[in-house]
């Protein structure tokens, strides 16, 4: 699998520059729904490497080569939570730094509740993307990205008369996201074995 | 051993079908896989690798079955050149070599630098600027650097010019003086595959019409050149293909046990013979 994370490092670094910097620029604005925006964005970078293996028909050379399904599949996963985190990671040092020189707090509960929505929305979305290939998927895909965001939007909202949402949120989509992924893997697996054949 | 034994694959894709496929390449030996365009050779390719799974029939390289999990390992001994180089875009010859170094267990990355040095590829350009040849180049050197037993090379020489592909064509040679190593090769140029190849093999329309040794099949038949009337004499049976060439005079493929051994004759060519079968007046 490190083969495949590798090789998608590449392409994103090449291809997806500026991609990047908007995520960190999101990361460092202040406020929970940029937050979160920040890391779902980072949620669609996987996506991106998909589309691109589907126009260099990589995936085809990729079925000639010693990657198991489970490998090729998971890879995803794990692209979409490193760059989740990395997301999260960023947009936490970037708060504290202004937090410090203007004066306001970074919200941690709040990064815990971006990193599981870009877990849920990754569960969500990466089967339909391998049933449904990135053209189709992607549409119902944003539709998903669109949902989470404004909800965030609107739980942003909420949180800022009250203090005890945001806690509550971490406790109903931390298990929501790993019984979401648990659900999604196996079933990502399944749909990847049968499109590709 | 056979290296591959594919025994009654079926795959159908609705207005096209592998029908009924049976395919055994010894190990040791260098087949090749003629056929027009749509006749199946990708297919029949993409069904040994089991990147395609069969309707029915069974499919095993290097004595493994290929729909068991064993198979997996197995393609760390399998190198495979597809019909175009499917390398992303954005990746340069030495990322390409990283990402290899992490998917075979056995890559020789000195190798793999030997023969970017020797096919002249320049390691920090992108893929995408790289020519077909270059390209194709790219994908031999990738195929030839983790130590496989068998190559599976889909039209591998295309787009490579006649000294590159001359070239290519001596390292494959030498790829089999290892008494295991075998190599199935698919190719338009058919002057390549009599030169390379031990085995030949012909597809037809999804339908494999033989796979036989190639001295042996350019020993069966032969050329007759003639006048029409000549022609007229032979046995119907013998003349397998005929082709007029003007001025009453008509060339034909035979089978040599069919006609008069007084009757002289020309040695075919593997295109000769494939040619006659597929444009010839007659099929088998």
């Amino acid at each position: 699998m490190s083969a495949l994370l590798l090789k998608d490092y590449y392409v994103l670094w090449k291809q997806m520059r500026f991609f990047l910097i908007a995520i960190l620029v999101f990361s460092a604005i202040p406020g929970g729904y940029n937050m979160v925006f920040a890391v779902t964005y980072a949620a669609l970078l996987p996506y991106s490497c998909v589309a691109y293996d589907e126009r260099s028909k990589w995936d085809q050379l990729a079925a000639m080569m010693p990657y198991s399904v489970r490998d090729l599949v998971l890879s995803r996963y794990v692209l979409g939570w490193i760059s989740g985190a990395g997301a999260c990671f960023f947009s936490l040092i970037l708060q504290a730094a202004f937090g410090l020189l203007f004066h306001y707090a970074a919200s941690p509960a709040a990064l815990v509740v971006a990193f599981f929505t870009c877990v849920s929305t990754l569960a969500i979305t990466l089967p339909l993307i391998f049933r449904f290939g990135v053209e189709r998927g992607r549409l119902i895909m944003f539709l998903i990205i669109f949902l989470a965001c404004g909800s965030a939007g609107a739980l942003g909202g909420i949180v800022e008369g009250s203090d005890g949402i945001l806690p509550a949120a971490v406790w109903l989509v931390v298990p929501a996201s790993l019984v979401l992924t648990a659900i999604s893997v196996p079933l990502s697996i399944r749909w990847y074995a049968r499109r590709s054949r | 051993m056979n290296a591959i034994a594919l025994h009654h694959i079926c795959k159908s894709f609705g207005s096209f079908a592998i029908d009924d496929l049976t395919l055994e390449v010894p190990e040791g030996t260098i087949c090749g896989l003629v056929g027009e365009n749509g006749a199946g050779k990708s297919t029949t390719i993409r069904l040994l690798m089991n990147a395609l799974r069969p309707d029915s029939g069974t499919a095993a390289v290097l004595g493994v079955d290929t729909a068991s999990p064993e198979f997996l390992a197995v393609k760390e001994d399998i190198g495979v050149v597809m019909d175009e180089a499917y390398f992303p875009e954005v990746l340069s010859a030495a990322q390409v070599g990283r990402v290899m170094a992490k998917t075979y267990r056995r890559w020789d990355d000195a190798q793999y630098r030997q023969f970017l040095d020797r096919f002249e590829l320049p390691e920090k350009k992108a893929f995408k600027d790289y020519s077909r040849g270059m390209r194709m180049k790219l994908a031999i050197a990738v195929a030839l650097s983790h130590y496989p037993r068998l190559l599976v090379l889909d039209e591998a020489t295309a787009g490579l010019d006649p000294i590159v592909r001359d070239e290519v064509l001596d390292i494959f040679s030498d790829f089999t003086r290892q008494e295991d190593h075998s190599i199935l090769i698919s190719s338009h140029i058919l002057s390549d595959l009599e030169k390379l190849c031990d085995y030949i093999a012909f597809l037809h329309q999804g339908k494999l019409l033989f796979c036989e040794e190639k001295d042996a099949l350019l020993d069966r038949y032969a050329i007759f050149s003639g006048t029409a009337d000549q022609a007229e004499s032979l046995e119907a049976d013998a003349v397998v293909g005929r082709e007029d060439r003007g001025y009453g005079g008509v060339r034909c493929l035979v089978r040599r046990d069919g006609v008069p051994a007084t009757l002289t004759l020309e040695r075919p060519t593997v295109e000769d013979v494939i040619l006659f079968l597929v444009k010839g007046v007659k099929l088998r």
